[in-house]
């Protein structure tokens, strides 16, 4: 390998043009793949179910969405399976599928080119929560040393860039639902000091006993035992929110680089803006998630009126959908009451910091496809919004708004522009 | 060497520990092949020691911990054995 550090530096060039996804890998309950994804999510599928995982059944969560059928071994090789827990198994298929969308190799004269993000809210509960097992039933020699590396929030960031040789700046966050949203702004700014494309998304594994059963102290999860009525946000039947296992990865890239490489942008991240109000009630998040769509429509140059579709945070609590109608309201202005507002995780549940990531990949899907997914199960909207139910519609979809809310008080907005109008 | 712990052992241990597919024969044809060259980690050699540590009840040590190729690390860990009389 020649010395990769003299290569020519992107980063002293003024990097002003919003990078570009160029790639996208999705891991969901209601379809493994993006291409199965978006049939399931564009039909309105609910594959919200009754819990079925070992050790879980007996809890009070009834309903969630699980995936069934993954088998990590057809896309990633045995040691690294090993040695992670399955929200990294989740994160290194999607990673993979996006790789391979986006057609990315790594340039061996370049290694530095290619950074990874993530973020991840519970991090491998169900690997650590079996090694702990060992220590008290057995003893501290029947732990198995992968325990130090397979818990952690990082593993799937570092697995991904150890298995794909990308050896630039790479990060995670632990930061909430709306991490997923933070995690694609964070690998733009990366890219903004000059790396080429950057391997970034979310994927959680929450649904194993440990886990649940720290799910059970949030007062937002929803304990409903029918699966077409566990997760209804924006109706006066809402009743808390169903957790949900999953993910997706995308490959996001300076355009430039893009372009010399030949990829196909599916979309351009435009802007993004969060900021933090606390958990003293969900009304709080009304002032923080008007703000930051107001500031991400900034960074996008992007005027209310041009917002053609709203992907809802949709957290299913009456006082937190009352707050985000009402931060829509405030945001957009007049065109509140008529942009398309969808939730299509209605259908499949909140995979907690995946769960903007999987928006993100909605949304990346509808501005490709020209189609608004509806919101499964719900009917009957409450409030002073336009939200899609029943049926998907089509629309000429230029711009799209994602929504994202922490349990823990973190409010996100992406904008994301579809690819296609630059090109004209 | 003949044990009592052989090349297939090291390799069935490689697999379950580390998930490794590793040709025993390869290991023992090459004495100059390390650890790294079957891409084995310094975690996973951590478990196949842990594992071996409870097979023969006895403690083997850090230095076993420390062999750069299976070859090194079957002599340490079989004379260890050896001595003990296991």
């Amino acid at each position: 390998m020649s010395q990769p550090i003299s290569t020519p530096s992107r980063s002293a060039r003024n990097r002003t043009r919003p990078p570009v996804i160029t790639g996208l890998g999705v891991v969901a309950p209601n379809g493994q793949g993006a291409e199965r994804f978006w049939k399931a999510v564009q039909r309105g599928d609910s594959v919200l179910r009754p819990v079925t995982r070992d050790g879980c059944t007996h809890l009070p969560l009834k309903v969630a969405g699980e995936i069934d059928g993954f088998d990590p071994s057809a896309l990633i090789d045995g040691r690294f399976l090993v040695q992670t827990d399955r929200f990294t198994h989740f994160a290194m298929a999607a990673a993979e599928m996006a790789v391979q969308d986006a057609r990315l190799t790594v340039d061996p004269e370049r290694p530095f080119a290619i950074g990874v993000v993530t973020a991840a809210g519970s991090g491998g509960g169900e690997f650590g929560q079996g090694e702990l097992q060992q220590l008290w039933d057995k003893g501290p020699s029947f732990v198995g040393p992968y325990q130090s590396i397979a818990w952690f929030y990082a593993a799937s960031t570092g697995q991904i860039s150890i298995r794909g040789g990308f050896r630039g700046p790479c990060g995670v966050l632990a930061n909430d639902e709306a991490g997923g949203l933070d995690a694609l702004a964070h690998a733009a700014r990366t890219i903004r000091r000059g790396t080429d494309a950057v391997v970034v998304g979310a994927t959680e594994a929450p649904l194993a006993p440990y886990s649940v059963v720290c799910q059970l102290g949030y007062p937002e999860l929803s304990l409903s035992d029918d699966p077409q009525r566990a997760y209804l946000p924006f109706t006066t039947d809402a009743c808390g929110f169903a957790p949900a296992e999953g993910g997706a990865m995308f490959v996001l890239e300076d355009p430039e680089a893009a372009q010399a490489r030949g990829a196909r942008p599916l979309a351009t991240v435009a802007g993004h803006a969060s900021n933090f109000t606390g958990t003293d009630g969900w009304s709080h998040s009304r002032q923080g998630l008007a703000r930051a769509v107001r500031d991400a429509l900034d960074e996008a140059q992007c005027s209310a009126r041009e917002v053609d579709v709203v992907f809802a945070d949709a957290l299913g609590v009456p006082e937190a959908d009352q707050a985000e109608a009402l931060a829509i309201a405030d945001a957009l202005g007049p065109r509140a009451a008529t942009v398309p507002v969808t939730a299509p995780k209605t259908g499949f549940g909140r995979a907690y910091s995946a769960s903007s990531a999987l928006d993100v990949a909605t949304a990346v899907l509808a501005l490709e496809h020209g189609v608004v997914p509806p919101t499964p199960n719900v009917t009957g909207v409450r409030h002073d919004l336009d939200v899609v139910t029943g049926e998907a519609r089509t629309a000429s979809l230029r711009t799209a708004l994602v929504l994202s809310r922490g349990l823990m008080g973190c409010n996100s907005a992406l904008v994301l522009r579809s690819a296609h109008g630059d090109e004209r | 060497m003949n044990g009592p712990v052989t090349f297939d052992e090291l390799a069935e241990l490689m697999k379950a520990r580390a998930g490794l597919s590793v040709d025993p024969r390869e290991m023992e044809r090459r004495p100059e092949a390390t650890f790294a060259d079957f891409d084995l980690d310094s975690l996973g050699l951590l478990g196949i020691v842990a594992e071996l540590e409870k097979r023969h009840g006895r403690s083997i040590g850090n230095e076993a911990e420390g062999c750069k190729s299976p070859h090194a690390f079957l002599e340490n860990v079989n004379n260890q054995l050896s001595a003990a009389g296991v």
